[in-house]
C-alpha cells in the first residue's frame, strides 16, 4: 500500500455516509435495486472478497495497526478507525510491528509474537519473554498465520442446511441470536446444548459460569477428536483430586516413554521439546546426557530420539506398562496377569532398574491414544520413582467438562436438545463411527454452527457464523503450566467473522457482547489489578507473571488403580487380529489444518510422505498381508472399514496398521479435499485411537504417495555422524575421525573469493551451527522458513516431481545393525537396487533414524557459484553466498553441481498457477486457459504479471507476503539466503545505534534466522564467527563440530555438531549407534586409523565391546 | 583436386595395389553432373514427398512443444531435484556429438588427403549444419527465462554484468556458436563451383537468377580457382581444431563440475571420438538409403561404405576403451563416491541405460571387423542406427545416472522424462529432416568439382585422360 487510506469521513463529520459499494449494498432496498437492473451481475456488487472489499479492510487495519497496544479495540472497527493525516504514534511506514499474542491449543497456549507490516501480520514468532521460553514454536503456530488468508475461510454468515443455503446478513444472524437468547432466558435454557472443543481460556470458563447461573438448564459438552484430556482425568483419578500433570523433562534423568510421542504428536511438543533437549546439550565429554526409552508401535520423533527403543504393537504397551511396574515392586490389582507381555524381559528389568537408580529424577509418560489403565499405572510407577513433585509437577485445575459426544447423542436421541450450538470442532468428520454423528445431530430442531469453514459440520447446519482466526479477535488462555496469556488481534476480522466470546454471550442473552471488555473483565478479575497499566503491561508482555497455577501434593490412591488393573484385559495381535492405531496427524491435526498448504506439503517428519496419509506397517507384516507399498487396502474392524494406500514404515511393530486422523475431508477447501484418505470411521467410543481384530484386504489397485525422501539409507557415508557417549569420552574427536582419510587434492577445485583480504569483511563473517544431538527432526523450521521466505507449495503432483521448494529439508536416514547388512554382496546389496525395493529388505525391521536439517551450506569455495554462466549466483564478503534472483536464467548448473543438492527450481510459475492448475501431465497454457471468465491471453497482453490465479486469491496472497523478500517468477533458481533480510536489517539497525562511536557490528543473538527462532531445541545456531565469543563460534569450537562431505573441501559455514546417544550398558539391545556400525563396514574403524596413536587401540576395544 | 603431375616416369602400380576408382564404372565428368543434378532438376519423387510431408509434421510438432514449454515453463519436462538436466542436455550433446562427422570429413580429411572424402562431404556437412541447429535448440530453451538468453553473450548490460568466464557452459556459447558459423561458411564456400553449374544448367529465369546470385558470378577461371582453393584450406585449417575444440568444451560442461562420473579428465578426448563416432553412424544412416534413392552408387561406392565402417569401428573402439577406463579409474582412484557412482551406472535402477550404452557402443561396432559385413548395406545400415542409439544412451547415462544419485542419499530420486521431452526430441528430428530433405532436393548434395578431380581420368596419367578432357 503505497498510499494512506482516505480518511473516514464518518468520525470527522459526525454523520453517516456510506463508505463504499458494500456498505451500501447491504441495505436490503439497494440489493433488490441491484437485483432488478443488473439480474447477472449482483452478485459482483456483493462479493465479500472482491478487491475493493481488500482495500478497505486494508486501510482499515493499516489504521488500526497505529493505535498501539492499549486500544486496540479491533472487534469494532468503526469504533477506533482514524484518519491517517494523524499519523499515529510509534508508526514508521514500511517498519515492522510486533505484538503479543497466543495461539490457542488443546492443552494451553503457544505464547506468541506476532510481525506485522502496515497491518497485515505475516509471520509468528514464539514469545521469548514467557517463563522458560526459548522463542520457539511448533509447526501449527508457524502455518497457522496462512489460515488467516485462507481463500477458502467461512466468508459469511448462511443459513439454511444442504440445498437451500441462503447467504444471510450479520444483522439477520445477530437478529436469529438474539431470538434464541429470549427464548432461552425465558425456558432457564431448556432444550439448549452447547458443544465446545477443549480449551484453557479463562474468559470462556468465566462466561460458561455465568451462562449456568443464567441458564441452568442449558447442557454444556466437549468433544476433541484428540482427547488430551486424559491426563487430567487420569490424574484426578488416581490422585483423588482434580489435578493436571506437567511433565518436567528438564529435569528428568531417565525418561520412559510409554507409547507417548512427547517430542512429536503429544500437545505442547514444542516445549517438551525444549525441555528434552535441554539435558542433550552437551559441551564436553564430561557432561551427562539424559536417557529416554521408548516404548510405541509406530516410529515416532520420540522414538526416533529414544536411546532405546522397544517396538510393541500400541496393545502390548499397557502389558508392558504392567511388567515395568511389577518390577518396580508396585503391587496393584492383578498385575502379574497384565503384565503377561511378550517381550524381552531382560529389556524391562534392566529398563526398570535404571529408572529405578535414578528415582527422584526418572518420569513415566503415557501416550494420549492409551487406555485410561495405562495412564493410572503410570502415576503409581512414577509415585514409586519419587517422581511427582519433581518431574511430574501436579497442578490445581478447575475440573474439566467431562460430559462428551457419547452423553450429547444421547440427548439427541431422547429428542431434549432443541437447539444444538456446536462453537468450532467438526463433528461430522470426526465424531467416533458408532455415533452415527451426521444422523444425529439432525434430531436438534436447530444446529447453529460457529466454525472458521464451512466445513462437513458447517454445510449440516441450519444457521452458520463465520469465526475469527486468533490473529483476529480478543480471547486469553492460559499456557500449559497456567500462566495466563493474552489472545489480542493483529487485523480487524477480514470476513466480519465472530469471536466464540462474542457468540456465546449474544447466545445467552448476557449484556456485555464485546470481547475485548470481556477479557480485561477476566483480567481484572484473575489478577485483581483492574488498572491500565497491568492490562498494557499483560498485553504487552504477552503473560501475565505469576499467574501459573499452583501445584500441589498428591498420592496415589492405589484402590482405583487396582480396579482399573483388575479389569484391564491384554491382547496378543498377530496376522488375524491386527491392531488399528489411530493418531493425530503431524501435519493436519485431527483435520483442523487440512486445508493449510504449507502443512500439506510439509514432509511428515518420520515417513516424509506429503499430501497424505496411509496405512503404515512394518515390513512383516506386509509380507504377512502380501501387499507393497502404494497398494490400497480396505481394513476394517467388524462392518466399519476405511480405505488407504500401504506405506512399509522402517521400525513399525509387526502386526500393527498405523493411520493418521484428519485426512480425507469432504468438504476442507481447494487445498485439503482430496488429501489422503478417512480414518475417522475406524474411530469408535468403545476402543478408542487403539483398535483390534482388524482385517485386511487388497483392493488390487495402486495409490501415487508422494515421499520426499524415496532413499532410507546413507550407505555408511559420514554424512550424519554420531557415538554412544562412551565411545564419545573416549574418542571425543570421533567427527573429525570420520573425515574421508585422504583428501583428494590439497587446495578446494572451485576458487574461494574469501581468500582475498580486500573482499573478506573485517566486521561480520556468518556463519551457522547446527547440533544433531538437540534436533528432534520435527520440522518447524521448514515451515518457519517458508513463511518468513515467501517459499511458494507446489502441490501433490510436482513433489512427486521432486520439485517441492522448501529451502529446508530435514534428512532423515533409518540406519540398521551391520548383523542385518550385507555389503560385501553386491549383488544382493540394496544401494544398487530401485529405492522402492527397500520396502522388502529385512534391515528396515530395527532400525535407528537420524535427523539432519539441510539447507545451502554457504560454501567458502563454492561449486555452485563457479558454473554460473550469467554470475547469478555470488559470494558476498560476509560470507553468504548470495542468489541473485534478478541475475538469473535458470541454466540449473549450479544445483547439479551443490553436492547438498540444496538448490531449489521454479520449474513453474508456482505464485501465479493456483494449485489446481498444477496438476496432470498437462500444464494449461495461456492459449487455453481463462481465469476469472477472461482469456488468459488477453490478460496477459493487458497485464503480463497476471496469472493463472482468480483475484480473490491473489488479494489473500499478497497479503500474507513478507515485504522484505522477493517473490521468485518461473526461470529462477532460489535457496537458503541465511535470511539476508534480518542480517541487513539488524546492520542498518546497528548502524543508526552506533552512530559516532562506530560500532557497526552486530551484538551476538541480535539476528536469528528464521529457523534458528523457530527451533524450540535451539539446535540452529547462526551468527558471527569473527566473533570468538559468539555462541555459533563457540558451537564450531567443539570437537564434536564437523563438515558434511569434508572431503569436497567447499569449506561451508554451516557445521553439524555430531550425534551422541547415550545407550544403557546392561541393556540387552545395546549397541553402537547403527549408522557408526554402517561407516565401519564401509570406511573401517575411524579409531584405529586416526592420526592419534594413543586412542587408536582403546577405540577399537571401545567398538568391539559395543558389538 | 589432383595432385600435381610429375614429370619423371611413374613406375608401374603392382596389380594387387591398385585401388578400386572412387567413381565405379569409369563414369565420364558429363555422367557425374548429370546425374548428381538429376536429382535437384528432376521431378520431384515420391518417396521425397512421403518423407517430407512426416517431417513437415514433426516440425509442427517441436513448435508446439517449445510454445508450450516457453509459455509455460521448464516444468513440463520431466527435470526434477536432483536431476535438473534430464532429456535437454541428453538431446544437446547427442545432437552435436552428430554434427561432428560433416566437418572432420570435409576438414581433417582433406589436410589428410583422403580422397574419398569428395563423395560424402557435401551431405555430411550439411548433416553438421543441421544437427548442430538442432543442438543448438536445447541450450536456448532449456534455460528458466528464455528471453533472457542474451545474458549469456559478453554484451554489456544495465546491470553492468559480464557473463562468468569461468562456467562452462559460457565456453559451450562460444565453442557451439564459432563451430556453427565455420561450418556454414565452409559448407557454403565448397558449394560455389556447384552452385555455378547449376546455373549454367539452370532452364528457368528465377533458377538461373537465384544460382547466379549464390554462386557469387563463378567463371571457372584459373583465378577463381586459385583463390577458391586458398580459401577452401584456410577454412580446412580452421575447421580442424574446432572438430576437436566443440566437443572437448561439451565435455567440460560435466568434466568442470564435481559429480562422480562427470569429474573426469578422460572427457575431452573420449567425447571427441565419441562425436566422430556417432556423427559417422548418422553419415551411414542417411547415406545409404540415399545413394540408392538417388542412383548414386557409382558415386557413393561399396568402398566408401567400408571406409566409413572402419572409421566408426575405430571410433567404437576408442570410446570402448574409455568405457572400460572410467571404472579403472574409479576403482584405482579409491574414492567411494566414484566407486558407488560406477558400481550404480552398471547395477543401479538404471542399469538398462548402461546395458544398452555397452551394447550399442561397445558390442555393436565390433561386427564391422567382418568384410562381408562391411559390404552388406542392409546390415551396416542397421548397425549404423544402433550406433546412434548406443551414443543417445551414452549421453544419458552421463547425464542423467550422473545425477539421480550423488553424494547425499537423501536427494537421490528416479528419473523419468514426459510427453514433452518426447515430443521436443522427435520435434528436432522432423527441423533435422526437414532442412535435410529440402538440402538435397535444392542444391547438389555431392560435391561435383571435387568428385571429378578424384576421378580416374582426372589423371593426367591415366591411360584415359584427356578423352573427355580437363573440368567441365
Amino acid at each position: 500500500m503505497k498510499n494512506p487510506p482516505a480518511p473516514d469521513r464518518q468520525l470527522q463529520s459526525g454523520r453517516v455516509y456510506w463508505r463504499g459499494l458494500e456498505q451500501l449494498s447491504e441495505t436490503p432496498e439497494f440489493k433488490e435495486f441491484l437485483e432488478r437492473e443488473f439480474p447477472a451481475n449482483s452478485d459482483d456488487f456483493s462479493d465479500p472478497v472482491s478487491r475493493r472489499h481488500f482495500v478497505k479492510i486494508m486501510s482499515a487495519s493499516l489504521a488500526l495497526a497505529g493505535i498501539g497496544l492499549g486500544a486496540t479495540g479491533c472487534r469494532r472497527p468503526e469504533d477506533k478507525l482514524m484518519p491517517f493525516g494523524k499519523a499515529p504514534e510509534n508508526y514508521i511506514h514500511g517498519t515492522a510491528q510486533y505484538f503479543a499474542t497466543a495461539m490457542p491449543t488443546r492443552s494451553g497456549a503457544i505464547p506468541l509474537v506476532a510481525k506485522s507490516y502496515e497491518g497485515r501480520p505475516i509471520k509468528l514468532e514464539g514469545n521469548p519473554l514467557f517463563p522458560g521460553g526459548n522463542g520457539g514454536t511448533d509447526r501449527f503456530a508457524q502455518a497457522s498465520i496462512l489460515n488467516l488468508y485462507d481463500p477458502d475461510r467461512a466468508m459469511r454468515f448462511a443459513k439454511g442446511a444442504g440445498g437451500e443455503r441462503a447467504v444471510a446478513t450479520a444483522s439477520e444472524a445477530t437478529d436469529f441470536l438474539d431470538g434464541q437468547a429470549r427464548k432461552f432466558s425465558a425456558n432457564q435454557g431448556q432444550g439448549l446444548a452447547i458443544l465446545v472443543e477443549q480449551t484453557h481460556s479463562p474468559s470462556r470458563e468465566r462466561l460458561r459460569q455465568e451462562i449456568t447461573k443464567k441458564l441452568p438448564q442449558a447442557k454444556w459438552y466437549t468433544y476433541d477428536a484428540v482427547d488430551t484430556g486424559i491426563y487430567q482425568r487420569a490424574a484426578s483419578q488416581a490422585f483423588g483430586k482434580s489435578v493436571r500433570p506437567i511433565f518436567h523433562y528438564d529435569a528428568a534423568d531417565t525418561i520412559l516413554s510409554l507409547d507417548c510421542d512427547f517430542l512429536g504428536n503429544e500437545d505442547e511438543a514444542f516445549s517438551s521439546i525444549r525441555k528434552f533437549t535441554s539435558r542433550r546439550k552437551i559441551t564436553s565429554p564430561k557432561d551427562k546426557l539424559n536417557r529416554l526409552y521408548s516404548v510405541e508401535s509406530l516410529f515416532t520423533v520420540t522414538g526416533m530420539n529414544a536411546d532405546h527403543r522397544l517396538r510393541v504393537p500400541a496393545s502390548t504397551v499397557l502389558s508392558v506398562t504392567a511388567a515395568i511396574a511389577a518390577e518396580l515392586g508396585i503391587t496393584v490389582g492383578n498385575l502379574a496377569a497384565t503384565a503377561n507381555s511378550p517381550v524381552d524381559s531382560k529389556w524391562i528389568s534392566e529398563c526398570a532398574k535404571d529408572l529405578k537408580a535414578s528415582a527422584g529424577k526418572a518420569l513415566v509418560v503415557v501416550g494420549v491414544g492409551q487406555p485410561l489403565v495405562a495412564h493410572l499405572l503410570a502415576a503409581a510407577i512414577n509415585e514409586k520413582l519419587g517422581a511427582i513433585g519433581k518431574t511430574l509437577a501436579l497442578v490445581e485445575a478447575p475440573a474439566v467438562i467431562s460430559v462428551g459426544l457419547s452423553e450429547l447423542a444421547q440427548s439427541l436421541n431422547r429428542g431434549e436438545v432443541e437447539t444444538l450450538a456446536i462453537l468450532g470442532g467438526n463433528p461430522v468428520h470426526n465424531a467416533p463411527a458408532d455415533l452415527n454423528w451426521a444422523a444425529t445431530q439432525r434430531k436438534a430442531k436447530t444446529v447453529v454452527r460457529l466454525g472458521y469453514y464451512e466445513d462437513e459440520t458447517g454445510e449440516q447446519a441450519d444457521w452458520h457464523f463465520p469465526e475469527t482466526h486468533y490473529l483476529e479477535s480478543w480471547s486469553d488462555a492460559r499456557a500449559n503450566d497456567g500462566t495466563l496469556v493474552p489472545i489480542q488481534p493483529l487485523i480487524a476480522p477480514l470476513f466480519g467473522g465472530v469471536t466464540d466470546l462474542e457468540f456465546l454471550s449474544r447466545l445467552a442473552g448476557l449484556t456485555e457482547l464485546n470481547p475485548n471488555r470481556i477479557v480485561r473483565t477476566t483480567f481484572a478479575s484473575l489478577t485483581g489489578d483492574a488498572s491500565e497499566a497491568a492490562w498494557n503491561k499483560f498485553l504487552h508482555d504477552g503473560f501475565a507473571p505469576g499467574s501459573a497455577l499452583k501445584t500441589v501434593s498428591a498420592s496415589v490412591v492405589s484402590s482405583v488403580v487396582s480396579a482399573a488393573v483388575q479389569r484391564a484385559n491384554s491382547v496378543t495381535v498377530g496376522k488375524d487380529n491386527l491392531e488399528v492405531v489411530l493418531y493425530r496427524d503431524a501435519k493436519v491435526d485431527d483435520g483442523r489444518f487440512a486445508n493449510n498448504g504449507w502443512l500439506q506439503e510439509l514432509p511428515d517428519p518420520v515417513t516424509k510422505i506429503t499430501w497424505d496419509n496411509a496405512v503404515l506397517v512394518s515390513r512383516k507384516t506386509a509380507r504377512e498381508l502380501g501387499v507393497q507399498n502404494n497398494e490400497v487396502v480396505e481394513v476394517s474392524i467388524g462392518d466399519r472399514k476405511v480405505v488407504g494406500p500401504i506405506w512399509t514404515q522402517p521400525g513399525m511393530a509387526d502386526f500393527s496398521l498405523g493411520m493418521a486422523i484428519g485426512y480425507g475431508r469432504r468438504k476442507a477447501g481447494r487445498v485439503g479435499v482430496g488429501a489422503g484418505f478417512d480414518a475417522y470411521p475406524l474411530l469408535s467410543t468403545q476402543t478408542g485411537y487403539i483398535a483390534t481384530s482388524a482385517k485386511v484386504r487388497r483392493l488390487g489397485h495402486k495409490y501415487p504417495i508422494s515421499c520426499t525422501q524415496t532413499h532410507w539409507s546413507m550407505e555408511g557415508r559420514a554424512i550424519v555422524r554420531e557415538a554412544n557417549l562412551d565411545q564419545f569420552r573416549t574418542h571425543p574427536d570421533f567427527a573429525q575421525r570420520m573425515n574421508a582419510p585422504e583428501a583428494p587434492d590439497e587446495s578446494p577445485m572451485y576458487p574461494n573469493p574469501l581468500d582475498d583480504p580486500k573482499r573478506r569483511s573485517k566486521l561480520h563473517q556468518w556463519g551457522m551451527a547446527i547440533d544433531l544431538n538437540t534436533c528432534v527432526g520435527c520440522g518447524a523450521c521448514v515451515l518457519a522458513c517458508q513463511a518468513e521466505n515467501n517459499i511458494p507449495i507446489v502441490g501433490k503432483d510436482l513433489v512427486a516431481r521432486g520439485r517441492e521448494m522448501q529451502w529446508m529439508r530435514i534428512d532423515r536416514y533409518f540406519s540398521a545393525s551391520s548383523k542385518e547388512h550385507t555389503w560385501g554382496q553386491w549383488f544382493n546389496d540394496e544401494t544398487y537396487k530401485r529405492d522402492q525395493d527397500q520396502q522388502f529388505n529385512e534391515w528396515i525391521d530395527n532400525v535407528q533414524a537420524v535427523n539432519q536439517p539441510m539447507l545451502c551450506q554457504h560454501c567458502e569455495a563454492a561449486p555452485c557459484e563457479n558454473v554460473c554462466p550469467v554470475n547469478a549466483t555470488v559470494h558476498d564478503g560476509e560470507g553468504l553466498n548470495v542468489m541473485v534472483y534478478n541475475r538469473c536464467v535458470g541454466t540449473r548448473y549450479c544445483s547439479n553441481n551443490c553436492p547438498y543438492k540444496v538448490r531449489r527450481y521454479n520449474y513453474l510459475d508456482y505464485n501465479k498457477r493456483p494449485l489446481s492448475e498444477l496438476k496432470g501431465p498437462f500444464y494449461a497454457t495461456a492459449l487455453l486457459h481463462s481465469t476469472d471468465d477472461e482469456w488468459d491471453l488477453k490478460r496477459w497482453w493487458r497485464d503480463p504479471e497476471s496469472g493463472m490465479r482468480s483475484e480473490q486469491e491473489w488479494d489473500l496472497i499478497r497479503m500474507l507476503k513478507n515485504p522484505d523478500v522477493t517473490v521468485r517468477m518461473r526461470g529462477v533458481m532460489e535457496k537458503c539466503t541465511f535470511c539476508v533480510q534480518r542480517i541487513e536489517a539488524a546492520k542498518i539497525a546497528q548502524k543508526i545505534k552506533a552512530g559516532e562511536s562506530g560500532d557497526v557490528v552486530v551484538p551476538d543473538g541480535v539476528i536469528k534466522t528464521a529457523c534458528e527462532q523457530a527451533c524450540p531445541a535451539g539446535a540452529i545456531v547462526f551468527g558471527n564467527t569473527l566473533d570468538p565469543k559468539s555462541r555459533v563460534s563457540q558451537l564450531k569450537e567443539q570437537q564434536r563440530n564437523y563438515t558434511v562431505l569434508d572431503f569436497l573441501k567447499t569449506k561451508p559455514r554451516i557445521t553439524y555438531l555430531a550425534k551422541v546417544r547415550n545407550p544403557n550398558p546392561a541393556m540387552p539391545d545395546y549397541t553402537a549407534p547403527f549408522t557408526f556400525e554402517e561407516f565401519e563396514l564401509k570406511n573401517g574403524n575411524p579409531f584405529t586409523h586416526g592420526d592419534s596413536e594413543t586412542s587408536s587401540h582403546s577405540g577399537a576395544k571401545i567398538n568391539e565391546g559395543a558389538l | 583436386m589432383s595432385e600435381a603431375a610429375t614429370r619423371t616416369k611413374v613406375p608401374v602400380t603392382p596389380l594387387e595395389l591398385v585401388r578400386e576408382p572412387l567413381v565405379a564404372n569409369q563414369r565420364s565428368f558429363g555422367w557425374i553432373s548429370d546425374r548428381v543434378s538429376a536429382v535437384t532438376e528432376g521431378r520431384t519423387p515420391k518417396w521425397w514427398w512421403a518423407a517430407f510431408v512426416p517431417s513437415l509434421c514433426l516440425l509442427g510438432l517441436l513448435g508446439a512443444m517449445l510454445y508450450y514449454q516457453i509459455a509455460t515453463g521448464v516444468g513440463v519436462w520431466g527435470n526434477q531435484h536432483p536431476t535438473m538436466w534430464g532429456w535437454d542436455i541428453v538431446n544437446f550433446v547427442w545432437w552435436i556429438g552428430i554434427g561432428h562427422a560433416g566437418t572432420l570429413i570435409s576438414a581433417i580429411l582433406y589436410l589428410l588427403r583422403q580422397k574419398w572424402r569428395t563423395a560424402v562431404n557435401r551431405a555430411a556437412e550439411a548433416m553438421t549444419i543441421f544437427a548442430v541447429m538442432c543442438a543448438g535448440i536445447y541450450p536456448a530453451i532449456h534455460v528458466g527465462r528464455v528471453w533472457f538468453d542474451w545474458w549469456l553473450f559478453p554484451i554489456p548490460t544495465y546491470q553492468g554484468l559480464w557473463p562468468q568466464f569461468r562456467s562452462p557452459l559460457m565456453w559451450d556459447v562460444f565453442a557451439v556458436s564459432t563451430y556453427f558459423t565455420v561450418s556454414v561458411l565452409f559448407w557454403y564456400v565448397g558449394l560455389i563451383p556447384d552452385l555455378a553449374m547449376l546455373r549454367d544448367r539452370a532452364k528457368t529465369k528465377i533458377k538461373q537468377f537465384l544460382f547466379g546470385l549464390f554462386s557469387f558470378g563463378w567463371t571457372g577461371s584459373n583465378r577463381h580457382w586459385s583463390n577458391y582453393e586458398k580459401a577452401y584450406l584456410i577454412l580446412a585449417g580452421l575447421s580442424t581444431p574446432l572438430v576437436l575444440s566443440v566437443h572437448s568444451i561439451v565435455s567440460l560442461d560435466f568434466a568442470v563440475s564435481q559429480l562422480p562420473g562427470w569429474h573426469t579428465t578422460i572427457f575431452p578426448p573420449y567425447f571427441v571420438a565419441g562425436a566422430v563416432f556417432s556423427g559417422f553412424g548418422m553419415v551411414l544412416t542417411l547415406l545409404i538409403p540415399l545413394r540408392s534413392m538417388c542412383h548414386l552408387e557409382d558415386i557413393i561406392t561399396k568402398r566408401h561404405i567400408d571406409v566409413m565402417c572402419k572409421v566408426t569401428l575405430a571410433t567404437g573402439c576408442i570410446v570402448s576403451y574409455a568405457y572400460i577406463m572410467e571404472f579403472i579409474i574409479a576403482w584405482y582412484s579409491g574414492s567411494a563416491m566414484e566407486r558407488f557412482h560406477f558400481m550404480n551406472r552398471a547395477l543401479g535402477p538404471m542399469w538398462w541405460g548402461w546395458v544398452m550404452m555397452m551394447s550399442c557402443n561397445m558390442l555393436v561396432p565390433q561386427l564391422f571387423w567382418f568384410k562381408k559385413i562391411r559390404q552388406n548395406l542392409v546390415v551396416v545400415w542397421i548397425l549404423s542406427i544402433f550406433v546412434n542409439i548406443g551414443m543417445w544412451f551414452e549421453r544419458f547415462v552421463i547425464v542423467v545416472v550422473g545425477l539421480y544419485r550423488d553424494f547425499l542419499p537423501s536427494s537421490w530420486d528416479y528419473y523419468k522424462p514426459t510427453w514433452v521431452d518426447v515430443c521436443t526430441y522427435l520435434g528436432t528430428f522432423g527441423l533435422f529432416f526437414t532442412l535435410f530433405l529440402l538440402f538435397m532436393r535444392f542444391l547438389p548434395m555431392i560435391a561435383v568439382s571435387e568428385i571429378k578431380g578424384v576421378t580416374p581420368q582426372a589423371d593426367p596419367h591415366h591411360p584415359e585422360a584427356g578423352a573427355n578432357g580437363g573440368h567441365h
